[in-house]
């Protein structure tokens, strides 16, 4: 079944989110965009999804069958891995290495203690099944599988009840013979199981983290299935004949029928919507480099866009369980509105425990016995109850005060008002230091970056941790709260593939290059078809994972394009090497010219454009009607850096109206969040909604 | 040690604010280290098992933040520095772009594959002296460029670097020679000097590494990213200077190492006040030496911790002596864990814990003893001081962990160029004691070292072997309410003509304790099988010769158990039923 491609008139992305749905609309024949938040339902994510598209359409005053495309980002596949709503499910691999799952790579994060750390294990034992088989680091067999010992264990997996089940065996990215047999007697034998191979999910090489990213495919396969089925069903009843696409943690679009088979692409795709919107942001202010900072109520999510591309990684993790494939690189630091401060042995501490949603901040009066970073600006009398009436809550700020006066000023005999900014100037440190590393791995300077500041508590963090990271620009994008749903509007249907096969990078190596390349090409070709792709919407674009003969980890370097044509040729080979050699010293702070290099992995990435004209990233904003800013409190008293100060409020909307420079301190309010323009900073509008901001140094 | 922290009662105040933002900045600056080494290492002991550490350390030589690496190297490197700086290349020589080395167990490193190295950072003080009436401003010293320190510039902070390098020659590949007499027979041997001076690099000296290795591209790839990591510890001290001046810094990095010292007094005031001996065994030495015994009498004051291992074994023939450094390292160690984190680990955390080893003894040799499997005692240092403290917190002590880093080495001929050698070197792990509260851990880093396994994939696509297992022993951890963690078996096949193993292993004789009425965890193996013949061999294995087809296998020790079997709760009984933890009825010991 391939999916059938319509000019795209109306589409709509939609990010559920814990909290809320977040949906944009985009309607090619007005040109216009809607924006719209509805609570998500966590019992059925697709209710919620129903909600938001009446919700939606009735704003932009279309019928629903008018959308034609939904494009949709959930943290579906990673809350049912975090909660464990997971099926049974069995992993058969080679003989002697039923422990490779749990044994991981066996290094401890704590390095002093009396007792290990929770490890995670999603297979037990019981259900970790090895059979007679063997393949040799070259590709070829050492020992045959015996189909029959396949057929008899498929019996007893359906005697135990096991749902899903994943196959691996040592060296199976080389040759998969062994695992497509397995899978096949299996589907013949037990058919109600279904199967996932190492080989499909993530042809690399290292056994553990093989194993690791296809268990946590084959646990997805059937809770995605299901939820999928749902959707459709629910979209059908609502009279919606869309085309539904799923965001993938590489920020790209996949077919319903795509995503249901490799499930596990989906897992981290969160924040990849976000990430999304930092390189449309980029390209729309002609930034080259651009931080995006997500900052939530328990942890931090930093993306980079380098070179208006967004940075990738080739693994990550959740919760300490690898995964390996091509996603969008996020660092999650454990700094957020929730982080605690706390007094220990003397010292002032922020972070890594986190007071969480619940009980919250001692501000937002739900239990809270812990100042944290919320509370600080609270105390600051940065924020106050007109930024959260999306809730219920009524900020409690005299006991803030009072918790804060009693945890943190008495020990340390810090004034109010020097405790409270010292807990977000230790915030920022952490947030300034996080940022650092995730750039200093690709060797590049914060000064070269500007930073955009988004999410919930964000805004009032922006200034400070660009000083922290000598960053003079700072973007404000507007729809901070929405953000990850206006990156899915702009996500490109996405494919990738990869061959791992270790080569030298030599000429003689070219015969051989050629063949993965033809049969990656030949894969590709399949999937463009398959997505309804031609060669004018869609890519295929190559790269070759390399390292110094011997090095632990491999740089992913751009095969080169010649006119959109690939060929594999010497002169391609040379450049391939001396974008190697670049890469390498941009990274790492040296070559080694004369050494060997080696091929690990060859990738295809597939990309294609869902047919529309036009551009959706500047548009006619039509704002949701959900919550207006009351204009009444145009100055602000703050404790800050020990002076009673006033400040000016302005609401986003004035402000936008104002078209002028405006030179900070002032406090910028919006529907959920508030933007603090600090000393020494100007702040002015841009078109869409965006606003800029540049240091110009405090004034002393 | 108390010498140069004399000044610590009088300790300027300091912003707490500035101080928790600097000593952040400090730990992402060993961080960063780390990941620099990391991402750029060659060989699969630093890249895949991670064999490494970093830290930032005061211009006082004391060691002030760690990456999250190995306690052996980072617990260690503050007393090499003071060793090199007191009595072979004072700080007075040390210049701008000096990179100062060695790997000499007897001037403070570990054992000779451990390449330590130190980069310091220089300030002029001269921008500063504007302000401030400059000291022996016509002091003839102050010209002599070479030998300046007081005058013009100041030493801030000093980066360093421990890597364990795959090979520096000796009796047996990956420099494990279990045969070794003298440390001699055990590599090459490098004194405290420096392999950069003023930013150049000592060319004479790599060259001699590299001619004295058995993987001559991997020691000089790994020696690059080294270097490399010590360049971005110098930047992320510039930064800090740059951002705060060096004042600040320095008297932060003082403050830093108080709060140690500090949370460190407290966690021993939490020990109630005594004497507690513990005894343990080392198996032998691999020559004649058997059963070394380690003792440690652990006696608590107030906030102070003094460790007498005085009565310990002599030191023996074979190469599993401690020099003094590696014993404190260890009890530094075992002290730290007891913090469980309360205490971030520097050398302020050292300052309340006194150390007595007598010279000459198995936990403080004297050269030219050989020392390459230091780990097998030193383990047993961290296990005996725990033991020891088991009867003071009882509640809070787990039974012995496995105790000792299950190191091998092949060396072979390359795949094509067979007069090139290859040498696979792998450390393996086993199980954690059980605790009071929960059973220990199955086949995961412990204690006084955590490193990393190697893929079995990568090792085969390398080396030439094949592997047959990898997996947990069942039933090898030892009996109690809470069971000891599960050992490993590493088994595999040579797949070329020939090879030469050694192996360098302890806990063959001697498992892993119990505590409080739980079983020792099971003893370590190691079994040789050519065709029909199988041959158990000792734990300490030098120049044993391989043939294609034949295999050996590993099996580590599981961890101690803690209380009495009898009152295990039915459902952990049931569980390790279940997944085959446990197979037996009753263990065989």
């Amino acid at each position: 079944m391939s999916v059938k491609q319509s000019l795209v008139n109306v589409r709509v992305a939609v990010d559920i989110g814990g909290t809320f749905t977040d949906l944009h609309l985009h309607d090619e024949r007005s040109g216009k965009t809607w924006v719209w938040k509805t609570p998500s339902t966590p019992d059925d994510p697709s209710r919620g999804l129903i909600n938001g598209l009446i919700g939606i359409t009735k704003l932009a005053g279309i019928p629903l069958s008018d959308i034609d495309t939904i494009l949709h980002g959930s943290t579906i596949a990673t809350n049912a891995v975090l909660e464990r709503k997971l099926p049974k499910c069995a992993l058969i691999t080679t003989d002697g290495f039923r422990d490779v799952l749990e044994i991981g790579r066996h290094m401890r994060r704590d390095v002093y203690t009396l007792k290990a750390e929770r490890r995670p294990l999603l297979v037990p034992r019981e259900y970790r099944f090895t059979v007679d088989e063997r393949i040799k680091s070259d590709g070829t067999v050492l020992r045959e599988l015996k189909p029959e010992t396949i057929t008899a264990l498929g019996q007893q997996l359906l005697a135990l009840g096991i749902e899903t089940v994943a196959v691996v065996f040592l060296h199976g990215h080389l040759n998969p013979s062994h695992e497509k047999q397995t899978a096949a007697i299996l589907s013949e034998t037990a058919p109600a199981i279904t199967v996932s191979t190492s080989f499909e999910t993530s042809p690399e090489v290292r056994e553990f983290e093989r194993t690791s990213t296809t268990v946590l495919n084959a646990l997805l396969k059937p809770v995605i299935s299901k939820y999928l089925e749902r959707v459709e069903e629910r979209l059908k009843d609502a009279g919606v004949k869309a085309q539904l696409y799923l965001v993938q943690s590489n920020g790209g679009l996949a077919s319903p029928k795509d995503a249901a088979t490799l499930p596990v692409r989906l897992l981290l795709s969160g924040p990849a919507g976000g990430a999304t919107a930092m390189a449309s942001l980029a390209r729309k202010h002609a930034i080259n480099n651009l931080i995006g900072l997500d900052v939530g109520g328990t942890s931090s999510d930093i993306s980079l866009v380098s070179d208006g591309n967004v940075d990738e990684a080739q693994e990550s993790s959740i919760d300490g369980l690898p995964i390996r494939m091509p996603m969008i690189e996020i660092r999650t630091i454990g700094a957020g509105g929730g982080s605690i401060a706390s007094v220990e042995t003397g010292a002032l501490r922020v972070g890594p425990q986190s007071a969480g949603a619940e009980p919250g901040p001692v501000c937002y009066g739900r239990g809270g016995t812990n100042i944290t970073v919320t509370d600080a600006n609270a105390v600051i009398g940065f924020i106050n109850d007109e930024a959260f009436r999306t809730g219920d809550i009524t900020l409690d700020v005299h006991a803030a005060r009072q918790t804060l006066n009693e945890k943190l000023c008495q020990p340390l005999q810090l004034t109010e008002t020097r405790a409270a900014n010292g807990v977000l100037d230790i915030a920022n440190s952490h947030m300034a230091g996080a940022i650092r590393l995730s750039l200093f791995e690709k060797g590049a300077d914060p000064a070269d970056f500007s930073l955009a500041p988004f999410g919930g508590a964000a805004g009032l963090h922006g200034c400070a941790v660009a000083e922290e990271l000598g960053i003079q620009k700072i973007i404000f994008p507007a729809h901070a709260s929405t953000l990850s749903a206006l990156g899915i509007l702009m996500a490109d249907i996405r494919h990738d593939l990869s061959i791992s096969k270790l080569l030298p990078a030599v000429p003689s190596s070219l015969p051989e290059l050629q063949t993965v390349l033809s049969e990656l090409t030949d894969q590709a070709t399949a999937i463009q078809r398959d997505n309804g792709l031609t060669e004018k919407n869609s890519a295929i674009n190559f790269s070759c994972d390399m390292r110094y003969r011997g090095q632990a980890f491999e740089l992913t370097t751009p095969w080169p394009e010649a006119d959109s044509v690939t060929s594999v040729d010497d002169a391609c080979l040379q450049s391939v090497i001396r974008n190697f050699h670049r890469i390498h010293e941009e990274r790492f702070t040296f070559t080694a010219i004369n050494d060997p290099i080696e091929i690990v992995s060859i990738r295809a990435r597939i990309t294609g454009k869902l047919e529309s004209k036009g551009d959706t990233t500047e548009s006619d904003d039509q704002r949701s009607p959900t919550a207006s800013i009351d204009p009444a409190a145009t100055t602000k008293k703050l404790a800050s850096a020990g002076v009673e100060l006033t400040l000016n409020v302005i609401s986003r909307k004035d402000f936008l109206n104002s078209e002028k420079d405006q030179a900070g301190p002032f406090l910028i309010q919006e529907e959920y969040t508030v933007l603090l323009i600090a000393d020494g900073w100007f702040a002015r509008p841009l078109a869409g909604g965006d606003i800029e901001c540049i240091y110009r140094g405090a004034a002393t | 040690m108390n010498g140069k922290n004399a000044s610590l009662e009088s300790l300027a105040p300091i912003d707490p604010v500035r101080l928790e933002v600097i000593r952040n900045a400090l730990l992402a600056g060993a961080e960063e280290m780390n990941l620099s080494i990391w991402r750029t290492a060659r060989s699969t002991v630093v890249r895949e098992t991670l064999d490494y550490s970093t830290a930032l350390f005061d211009g006082n030589g004391n060691a002030v933040a760690q990456s999250t690496r190995i306690p052996v190297h980072l617990n260690s490197m503050s007393t090499c520095l003071e060793d090199i700086l007191t009595n072979h290349i004072p700080l007075s020589q040390w210049n701008d772009g000096d990179i100062v080395m060695t790997n000499d167990p007897y001037c403070g490193a570990q054992h000779l594959p451990d390449f330590v190295l130190f980069k310091p950072v220089f300030e002029n003080v001269d921008l500063q002296s504007q302000t401030e009436t400059p000291k022996n401003a016509n002091s003839a010293a102050g010209k002599d460029k070479s030998n300046s320190q007081s005058e013009n510039r100041r030493c801030v902070a000093i980066a360093a670097a421990i890597v364990h390098h795959i090979d520096v020659s000796g009796g047996a590949a990956g420099s494990y020679f279990a045969g070794a007499t003298e440390v001699f027979h055990e590599g090459l041997r490098i004194p405290p000097i420096k392999l950069f001076e003023r930013g150049e690099e000592n060319s004479a000296v790599t060259a001699i590494i590299r001619q004295n290795s058995r993987e001559p591209v991997k020691i000089s790839g790994d020696l690059q990213a080294q270097i490399a990591a010590l360049t971005v510890g110098a930047i992320a001290v510039e930064r800090l200077v740059t951002r705060y001046d060096s004042d600040t810094l320095m008297l932060a990095m003082q403050h830093i190492l108080k709060q140690s010292e500090d949370a460190m007094r407290d966690t021993i005031s939490d020990i109630p006040d005594g004497v507690y001996t513990f005894k343990d065994f080392v198996d032998d030495d691999g020559q004649d030496a058997k059963d070394m015994v380690i003792i440690a009498n652990v006696t608590i004051k107030d906030d102070h911790c003094s460790v007498d291992l005085s009565e310990s074994a002599e030191q023996t023939p074979g190469p599993v002596n401690c020099t003094l450094n590696m014993a404190r390292s260890g009890v530094y160690c075992a002290l730290l864990s007891v913090a469980e984190g309360r205490a971030m680990a520097n050398s302020g955390a050292y300052r309340p814990i006194e150390v007595i080893c007598k010279e000459g003894t198995i936990v403080n040799c004297t050269e030219p003893a050989p020392v390459a499997n230091r780990m097998a005692t030193g383990h047993r240092i961290v296990t005996t001081v725990l033991g020891a403290l088991a009867s003071a917190i009882p509640d809070k002590i787990p039974a012995a962990y496995y105790g000792v880093s299950y190191v091998a080495a092949l060396s072979s001929p390359d795949r094509v160029e067979k007069d090139e050698r290859r040498v696979y070197f792998e450390i393996e792990v086993g199980g954690w004691g059980a605790y009071p509260g929960g059973d220990g851990a199955d086949g995961f880093s412990a204690g006084f070292h955590n490193l990393a396994n190697s893929p079995v994939e990568m090792c085969e696509s390398i080396f030439p072997v094949i592997f047959t297992e990898y997996g947990f022993i069942p039933d090898s951890g030892g009996d109690g309410k809470f069971r000891g963690g599960l050992g490993l078996a590493r088994e595999w096949q040579l797949d070329e003509e020939w090879g030469v193993l050694s192996g360098n292993f302890d806990r063959f004789r001697h498992p892993p304790y119990g505590l409080h009425g739980g079983e020792p965890g099971s003893k370590g193996r190691f079994i040789h099988t050519r065709g029909d013949t199988v041959t158990e061999l000792p734990s300490k294995i030098s120049g044993l010769k391989l043939q294609r087809g034949d295999r050996v296998r590993l099996e580590t020790s599981g961890g101690g158990g803690w209380g009495l079997a009898a009152e295990r709760d039915q459902t952990l009984s049931e569980k390790d039923k279940r997944g085959g933890y446990r197979v037996m009825s009753k263990r065989k010991k």
